[in-house]
Order: C-alpha cells, then sequence, then structure tokens
C-alpha cells in the first residue's frame, strides 16, 4: 500500500499541517490493512477446514452435471470462490449441502451459457422402450454394467443427473435435496420417481437395441 | 391404499423417507398383492443398481492446491472485502449474468483490482476531511448490515429481551461495555444483540423491535475529536439516525418513520442519562 501514499489531493496538500497527517493516514492504512489481513486469513482458514472436505462431493456433482473434466474443475474451482466470498452467510449446520448448492448454482450458470439444448425436455418418442419384453433390472443386476448406468444417466436431462447423484451417491435425504435443488420438499419424490422411470426406459431401450 | 396410491409412493417407501403410518400400510398392501410386491423388488433392485454401478468421480489431483492457491489470490486481491460485498448487495444492478468462468487471473485484472482496493483504502482513510462522503459510505454499510441482519437469519447473537442478559454478553466480547436499556415501557421491546463489524472495527448491535419492524442500534465508541451532531439519513426506504455522547456513537437503522427513530432516540437517551 505504501507505493500509493505520494498521491496526494492537491486541495489538501495546500492546508498546513499535512506532513503529520500523512503520517497518521499512513499509519492508520498500513495498521488496518494488517487487522483485516489476520482476520481474512483467519477466516480462510476457517473455510478451508469446513468445506474442502467436501472437495470430492464437488467435483463429483460438477462432473455429472457438465459431463466434461475440464468444465467440472473451472466450477469447482469458482465455486469454492463465490462459498468464501459468502462465508459469512454460513452459520454451521450442513457444509456439504451449504456447498453442493452453490456448486450446482455455478455448473447451472455454465450450462445455461453453453447448451441450451440440456435444458429441453425430455423425447419421450427417443427414449421410450422398444421391447417391453426385456425387463432391464434382470440384465442390469446380471452384468451390472456401470458404463451403461453411466451413459444412461447421462443422457438425462440435468435435472434427473442431479437428483440420482445427491440420493444415489451423497445419500442426503429429501429435505436436504429440495435446499439444493431449489424445489419444494414435496416434489423431491416424484422428481426422483421420474428420473429413476426414464433411467429405466432408457435401460430398456438400449439393452432391446442390443439384442 | 389402493395399487396405484403405493406405486406412486414406491420411491418414497424405498427410500425410508415416510412417515412410519404410511410405511406400515405399504408393508400392509405388499404382502397382500403379489403385482405390487413384484414392482417393488424390481425398483428396489434398479435403484441398488444406479447406486452400486454409477461412477463416483472423485477429485483429481492438483484441484485442491489450485483452489487454494485461487483462495489466497482472492484474499491479496479484495482486502478490503466489505467493501465490494457491499457495492455488489447495494448496486440497483447486480451484474450476476457478467461473472465470468475464469481458469487463471490474467496479471492486468490484478493490477487493475489493486488500484481498485487503493483507491477505496485512500478515500476511506481521508473521509475525515471530506465528511458528507465518509457519512455516506457509512450509511451504506449500516444499512448493509440491517438488512442483512434481517435477511440471513442472523439478527441476534444472543437473543434475549432482558437486558441483563444482553449487556455482560455484549462486555464479554468487546473492549467497551455500551449501555442496553430497556425501552418496552416506550414501545420499543429488546430483541438481543449482536457482534458487527463497521467503519473497520467490530461494534455492538443492539436490537429493538416497533410493532413487526426492527431497529438495529450500532455502538461504539467515540473517537476524540468526532463531531457530536444528530444527523438524519434516509435511503431506499430506510432511515438513520445518528447521535453520539462523549463516550459513544449511536447509529439507529430501520424502516420504521423517522419520527419514531426520533422517539427512539429520545427514550434511548432519557434511559441512558448519568444520574
Amino acid at each position: 500500500m505504501a507505493m500509493a501514499l505520494p498521491l496526494k489531493p492537491t486541495h489538501v496538500s495546500e492546508s498546513e499541517g499535512f506532513a503529520s497527517d500523512q503520517k497518521v493516514v499512513k499509519f492508520a492504512v498500513v495498521k488496518k490493512q494488517e487487522e483485516q489481513d489476520h482476520s481474512r486469513k483467519g477466516e480462510l482458514i476457517s473455510f478451508e477446514e469446513t468445506m474442502l472436505p467436501h472437495l470430492d462431493a464437488a467435483h463429483n456433482l460438477a462432473k455429472w452435471l457438465l459431463r466434461n473434466e475440464q468444465d467440472a474443475q473451472d466450477v469447482v474451482q469458482e465455486a469454492y470462490l463465490r462459498a468464501f466470498r459468502s462465508f459469512g452467510g454460513f452459520h454451521g449446520g450442513n457444509g456439504r449441502a451449504w456447498l453442493l448448492t452453490i456448486v450446482r448454482n455455478t455448473s447451472y450458470t455454465l450450462l445455461k451459457k453453453n447448451r441450451a439444448a440440456d435444458f429441453t425436455t425430455f423425447d419421450e418418442e427417443i427414449h421410450a422402450p422398444t421391447d417391453e419384453s426385456v425387463s432391464p433390472v434382470t440384465t442390469l443386476e446380471q452384468s451390472e454394467d456401470a458404463e451403461l448406468i453411466k451413459e444412461a444417466i447421462n443422457e438425462l436431462p440435468a435435472e434427473f443427473r442431479e437428483i440420482l447423484v445427491l440420493r444415489h451417491q451423497e445419500g442426503l435425504s429429501y429435505k436436504e435435496i429440495a435446499g439444493i435443488a431449489q424445489i419444494p420438499p414435496g416434489t423431491v419424490m416424484s422428481r426422483l420417481a421420474r428420473a429413476r422411470g426414464k433411467l429405466k426406459e432408457y435401460l430398456a431401450a438400449r439393452i432391446g437395441k442390443e439384442k | 391404499m389402493n395399487c396405484k396410491e403405493v406405486i406412486n409412493l414406491m420411491d418414497g417407501y424405498l427410500d425410508s423417507e415416510l412417515d412410519p403410518i404410511t410405511s406400515q400400510t405399504i408393508e400392509q398392501h405388499l404382502r397382500d398383492c403379489p403385482s405390487c410386491d413384484r414392482a417393488y423388488t424390481a425398483h428396489g433392485s434398479l435403484m441398488r443398481a444406479i447406486g452400486s454401478a454409477s461412477p463416483y468421480h472423485k477429485s483429481p489431483a492438483g484441484l485442491r492446491e489450485r483452489i487454494q492457491f485461487s483462495l489466497r489470490e482472492e484474499i491479496a486481491e479484495h482486502p478490503m472485502r466489505d467493501l465490494s460485498q457491499l457495492a455488489q448487495r447495494l448496486s440497483p444492478k447486480p451484474q450476476a449474468g457478467a461473472r465470468t468462468i475464469h481458469v487463471g487471473t490474467p496479471w492486468n485484472w490484478l493490477a487493475l483490482a489493486a488500484a481498485i482496493i487503493f483507491a477505496a483504502i485512500i478515500t476511506f482513510n481521508l473521509m475525515p476531511r471530506l465528511r458528507p462522503g465518509a457519512d455516506q459510505l457509512l450509511a451504506t454499510q449500516l444499512i448493509a448490515s440491517h438488512v442483512r441482519s434481517l435477511m440471513a437469519n442472523h439478527l441476534t447473537d444472543v437473543a434475549s429481551s432482558d437486558q441483563h442478559t444482553v449487556k455482560p454478553w455484549l462486555d464479554t466480547k468487546l473492549d467497551f461495555a455500551p449501555a442496553v436499556p430497556d425501552l418496552s415501557g416506550k414501545g420499543f421491546p429488546l430483541v438481543g444483540g449482536r457482534l458487527d463489524y463497521l467503519d473497520n472495527r467490530p461494534v455492538a448491535a443492539l436490537v429493538y423491535q416497533r410493532r413487526k419492524h426492527f431497529i438495529n442500534l450500532f455502538v461504539w465508541p467515540t473517537e476524540s475529536n468526532a463531531a457530536k451532531a444528530t444527523k438524519t439519513i434516509s435511503r431506499q426506504g430506510y432511515h438513520l439516525l445518528h447521535w453520539a455522547n462523549s463516550d459513544f456513537n449511536y447509529w439507529a437503522v430501520s424502516d420504521v418513520n423517522a419520527d419514531e427513530l426520533q422517539t427512539f432516540k429520545q427514550g434511548f437517551e432519557e434511559q441512558t442519562r448519568p444520574h
């Protein structure tokens, strides 16, 4: 900060006793700066202790939402910055859910910018089951094909991907999911049911095609 | 409960998110209805398959370090966070849409940020010479604190209508001991107290109520040569009333009207006048 002190406002420099005033100002600037640096470092340490343990969860959600590693990492980094800026508004409680809300919102900002297509509604005709006689569940249980499941989830719209990840991978309660996805608690079950239903239809269609 | 209702509630049942009575009703139905029971088994295995087969994308190596680095950069860039936050919060058109996802921060941005911060610090510290500007800036901070206290579910750190609870609590947190009078007789019951940070120092915030409205009274010690004049400022529908005595600076902020704020001040001064 010292570099900028020579910037004397001219109307002030004409007044008497400015030299001593300047010292006072300089002292005040340095002192306040130090105090603030100190408190911000303390805040950062407390923020990192609370939020860095949820880095895997943050990355997982971003990766599922964005389906792209580079975007996911950028979003997680941006989300942590945003989270730090509003850390004053976090008063304890579930840190993971709080952070995931920010990750989710940051992801959607990027999704909306990049791909408007992702927000089109699920196309019933394309994904309708082609062969009713095949039970996807039986086939799944036999193969437990992770790649197939991953592909199937990635085919779903973002709102379904998000709710499946929050429930099945993070094991969050309906109430916590409602907070993160910003939907009424009563909507969580029906959206989960629709997401699982679509996933089932997609798997049925895929398995039917391969046969 | 019929089959359709049971199928509709199946997800909540399998997620153990239903109330015990509904759960029991479904359990009973599944025992009696083979077709629903089959649906239950099938849906259950689908759910287990989603849980066990979907890959969990753990954070890659280096991301943690990258985040820690950018957080430290953030601190270096925005030491005057209070001001930048307030500016964002109170600017009429928040630039939410303009925010971009950036990978690295180019140096020219750092330089610009440094210049802005510097200008802010200088302005801030030269303020005593430029009184009206200082008041306006402080008013912005005061309104922001008031709004934030109502918005973030953090009105009080110590919630009590008893002055003998609030005062000792504040005394332990601050290096000064503000008076906490009981003004319920004047129609301003005490709600509680809170610590806040204003004008680059920790301050006491006493919260009083007027009907459905809240009054935040910010208190901190007066500087020796500070002006003691009473001031009123109105902005964005909020009224601010400032007064000071030889010990303390007072700023009352509320959405109650200016006259009521004056009544509040008179009541406060009567109660705190040395006997």
